[in-house]
């Protein structure tokens, strides 16, 4: 699960007015503990998912967990 | 979960149960398979089933005296399917030069075969195949016996002895001319590990295993003539092979009867309807042999018989292209797993539990019972998928709460005091009703969840009425039958709420509910079977129905029973008597009643599996040209939603001015939670003339919601309340993303389970949404 596309550059942390970098965020579904590539801000720590992530990648790990 | 029960129940199912026409095939022919090639012209594939199960395929395919036609199913309806003549010509447009097979190295022992007839040629040819050191004893001087008594219009002198030449080629020792009797016998079972015998007279009565063909304990097997006592070729032939086999397995020291009850000839269970198919005679040869164009329409006549009643009308079971046997086996699998992906979760998820599986099933097997135990096996073992059912019972939770749940008794005739003058106590039999009240509560009107979602409007008019037409004072209770505990499987849950609900009616003095609902009807009778329940559909026929002056259009509708109500045909009669009273015509469908389907909401199918919903829904509205009429608020607004002019039996009872109801869309997710707690309040205020308790919803953000936002929100189950909350947590404490090129903003809150995203831009004071979506997995910022 990563995040992808050009889309997210464009946005900022509204809070802290700072660009969005990559980093390692943790994740959990159930059982299931994951470290993944996500973009986030740097000061105050909010994670950015898009649609597309939450939709797609994100639904089909939830959905995999769901049915172990 | 008892599996072992299960898999019994997956035995009983006949789907796979062969037809009559093969189990009467003494070699099981496969026959629909054989048909179904020619049918496509593939009279090579059908050759190869003939190659594959038929000894000397090509001698018997041309003199078989075909057991199999005469009890084929066919026969009822036009004239047994010719699977004779069709051999032929599969013999005739199908054969091609098979591959030489390389012999096996002839090391498994020693058999003589007596006899070199069909039955005995049978015997030899396999046991050579398999290994065996073969030598013929024959009392003439040809290989064939009777065989040569055949010859005629369709077997030649040519192809036989091209099929024996065939025989010749494989080297066995043959002695011709070599009579054996009882002395010489006895002399051939020493020296072979095995002797065939194959003749068809003996000097002396043998006893042999019917099943086995073995003579005692001894080294001798029989057949062919000799055993059947017929002159039926295919016969001597099966005969000979299950001689072979049991010579086989007792050289191999295996059992020599273990599963061979489906040898030869048997009587299979399956139960085919023909009660529906139209009669269509036999097409007949123009020449002596069916040509390919013949062939094939002939072919097509065959029923491919096979149990599929409760496949036929069931759109699950086709979506995931099974059978209840099948199913059932991967059930048992899905339920044994324990390290390992569950597939059948969403199989299982999408059944719509509606009973009519049973219904059509000549041995009652539910399926609909079945998938339910499973439901509650897996949310006891923790396996169900959370997102399968959450939002329902998040449904069923808010019914259950203060924003709903309501209990209150008839307004008492103090309390109604100001009410009770002239004009209005002649008029009105709902101040006529209160007049009468006693204080006990004889019945309870208890309309479910989705009823006042739907029709918020209709609720007080319908206790109006009540009060006013059934004998003895009438209480309410809102709230929530319970329907999606019990179909997500939620055992607990659902025995919480039944205790709930019977705490009420305990305290009410044990009144009779008066029931709106189709599924609130079904839960009652399955957990609350002590209270006595009527439904409203009932009511209106014994005491009349409200208003005089309904119809508009007359026209003719066809009645889409809820599946909950299958069993209640005095339901269904009622039904039918107050839609002909209010002077509409019925067509009924051909699955209606009894029989009806499902709508697609069933079994929670609506929330777990959206496209199976839509696949129940679409089959549906496509039954009838008419207008449906339904009598369960879900069936209405799928229908409605799926494109069909639908009236449910409130539109004609309490019709509207202002809006066409047999369109009238569906209330979104949001309205429905909106309109239970309008339900309330309305209640509250116009009737028990108290001031609404609590607040209505905070009235929040102004919103914009454009049709495609509107979409999202209803497909992937996100309420309005949420986005509030969103935006609330955005606006007061920034935590949001912007975009300064768009001029965006993007918001997350994570609620109980779910993370909701909101996009969104600032029009003045308004909230313009542009995007909604959620997520289950949890961030740890
Ligand atoms: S209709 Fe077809 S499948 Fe059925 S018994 Fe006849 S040949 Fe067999
Ligand atoms: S209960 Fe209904 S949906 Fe489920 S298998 Fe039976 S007929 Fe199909
Ligand atoms: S109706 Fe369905 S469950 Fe019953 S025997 Fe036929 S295929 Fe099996
Ligand atoms: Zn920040």
């Amino acid at each position: 699960m990563k995040q992808e596309g050009v889309d997210q550059v464009k946005w900022l942390c509204d809070k802290c007015q700072r660009e969005l970098e990559l980093a390692k965020v943790k994740v959990r579904y159930m059982e299931g503990n994951f470290e993944v590539d996500l973009m986030k801000c740097p000061t105050c720590n909010q994670v950015y998912i898009d649609e597309t992530l939450a939709l797609g990648k994100m639904k089909e790990v939830e959905e995999g967990l769901e049915d172990k | 979960m008892n599996l072992d029960k299960l898999l019994e129940t997956g035995d009983r199912c006949i789907h796979k149960e062969p037809p009559t026409c093969v189990a009467n095939c003494p070699v099981h022919l496969e026959i629909i398979d054989f048909l179904s090639e020619i049918e496509k012209g593939n009279f090579q594939n059908a050759y190869k089933l003939m190659e594959k199960k038929m000894p000397f395929h090509k001698i018997i395919g041309r003199i078989c005296d075909h057991p199999c036609e005469a009890p084929c199913e066919r026969s009822k309806a036009g004239g047994s399917i010719r699977i004779s003549d069709l051999e032929k010509a599969v013999l005739e447009y199908g054969g091609y030069k098979p591959k030489k097979v390389w012999p096996l190295p002839k090391n498994k022992g020693k058999v003589a075969i007596i006899g070199a007839g069909l039955s005995g040629l049978t015997a030899a040819v396999d046991l050579d195949k398999k290994g065996y050191v073969v030598t013929i004893y024959e009392k003439t001087n040809q290989l064939g016996g009777r065989l040569w008594d055949c010859i005629g219009d369709s077997l030649t002198e040519a192809m036989l002895l091209e099929e024996f030449k065939a025989v010749a080629d494989k080297k066995m020792t043959t002695h011709f001319e070599t009579n054996v009797d009882k002395n010489s016998l006895t002399q051939l079972l020493t020296e072979y590990d095995a002797v065939y015998l194959g003749t068809s007279d003996w000097e002396e009565p043998i006893e042999w295993d019917p099943i086995t063909f073995q003579v005692g304990n001894s080294t001798l097997f029989v057949g062919g003539r000799l055993v059947n006592k017929t002159d039926s070729v295919i016969l001597s032939a099966s005969s000979g092979r299950r001689a072979a086999i049991s010579i086989e397995r007792y050289l191999s020291k295996v059992s020599l009867t273990d599963s061979r009850d489906r040898e030869g000839v048997f009587e299979t269970p399956l139960h085919f309807d023909i009660s529906k198919k139209e009669p269509l005679p036999p097409i007949e040869k123009t020449v002596t042999i069916y040509s390919q164009e013949e062939a094939t329409e002939e072919a097509k006549r065959c029923f491919k018989c096979q149990c599929r009643k409760c496949i036929e009308g069931c759109v699950h079971l086709r979506k995931f292209e099974t059978s209840p046997d099948a199913y059932i086996r991967q059930i048992n699998h899905n339920e044994r797993i324990i390290l390992g992906t569950h597939y059948a979760n969403k199989m299982i998820n999408s059944c719509a539990e509606c009973g009519l599986c049973k219904e059509e099933c000549f041995l009652d097997i539910s399926m609909n019972d079945v998938i339910h135990e499973t439901r509650e096996s897996m949310v006891e073992r923790g396996k169900m998928p959370v997102s399968a059912h959450d939002f329902a019972l998040k449904d069923m939770a808010f019914s259950n709460s203060s924003r709903f749940s309501l209990v209150r008794k008839q307004p008492s005739k103090e309390e109604s005091k100001d009410l009770f003058y002239y004009p209005l106590i002649s008029f009105s039999d709902y101040v006529k009703g209160l007049y009468k009240g006693t204080g006990k509560t004889e019945y309870l009107f208890y309309p479910g969840c989705q009823l006042p979602a739907s029709y918020p409007d209709d609720i007080k008019s319908i206790y109006e009425y009540l009060v006013g037409h059934v004998k003895g004072d009438v209480g309410i209770y809102l709230g929530c039958c319970g329907a999606p505990a019990d179909w997500a499987g939620q055992t607990s849950l659902m025995n919480e709420n039944i205790e709930a609900i019977k705490k009420v009616w305990t305290e009410m003095e044990q009144p009779t509910f008066i029931l709106a609902c189709s599924s609130c009807i079904r839960i009652f009778e399955k957990y609350l079977p002590e209270i006595k329940i009527e439904s409203l559909w009932d009511v209106y026929v014994r005491e009349g129905l409200p208003n005089k002056d309904h119809i508009k259009i007359p026209q003719t509708l066809s009645i889409h029973d809820a599946c909950g109500t299958r069993e209640n045909s005095d339901l269904h009669e009622s039904v039918r008597k107050i839609v002909l009273k209010l002077g509409y015509g019925i067509e009924e469908l051909e699955y209606s009643k009894e029989k009806t389907k499902c709508c697609g909401y069933g079994g929670l199918v609506y929330y777990a599996n959206r496209e199976q919903s839509d696949a129940f829904i679409s089959e549906r509205v496509g039954e009838s040209e008419n207008d449906l009429l339904v009598y369960c608020a879900m069936c209405k607004d799928l229908f409605v939603a799926g494109g069909k002019r639908t009236y449910h039996l409130l539109d004609l009872i309490y019709p509207k001015d202002d809006v066409e109801s047999a369109t009238r869309r569906m209330p979104t997710l949001s309205e429905r939670h909106q309109n239970r707690s309008r339900v309330k309040q309305i209640l509250l205020k116009e009737i028990w003339r108290e001031e609404p308790m609590e607040a209505e919803m905070e009235a929040g953000y102004s919103l914009i919601i454009p049709e495609d936002v509107q979409k999202k929100l209803e497909d992937r189950y996100i309420l309005l309340e949420d986005i509030q909350a969103v935006l609330k947590n955005a606006e007061e404490q920034n935590e949001r993303f912007c975009n300064p090129e768009t001029g965006e903003y993007l918001a997350r809150l994570r609620r109980e389970n779910v993370t909701y995203w909101v996009k969104y831009r600032k029009e003045g004071e308004a909230f313009l949404l542009t995007s909604v979506y959620s997520h289950r997995m949890e961030i740890l910022e």
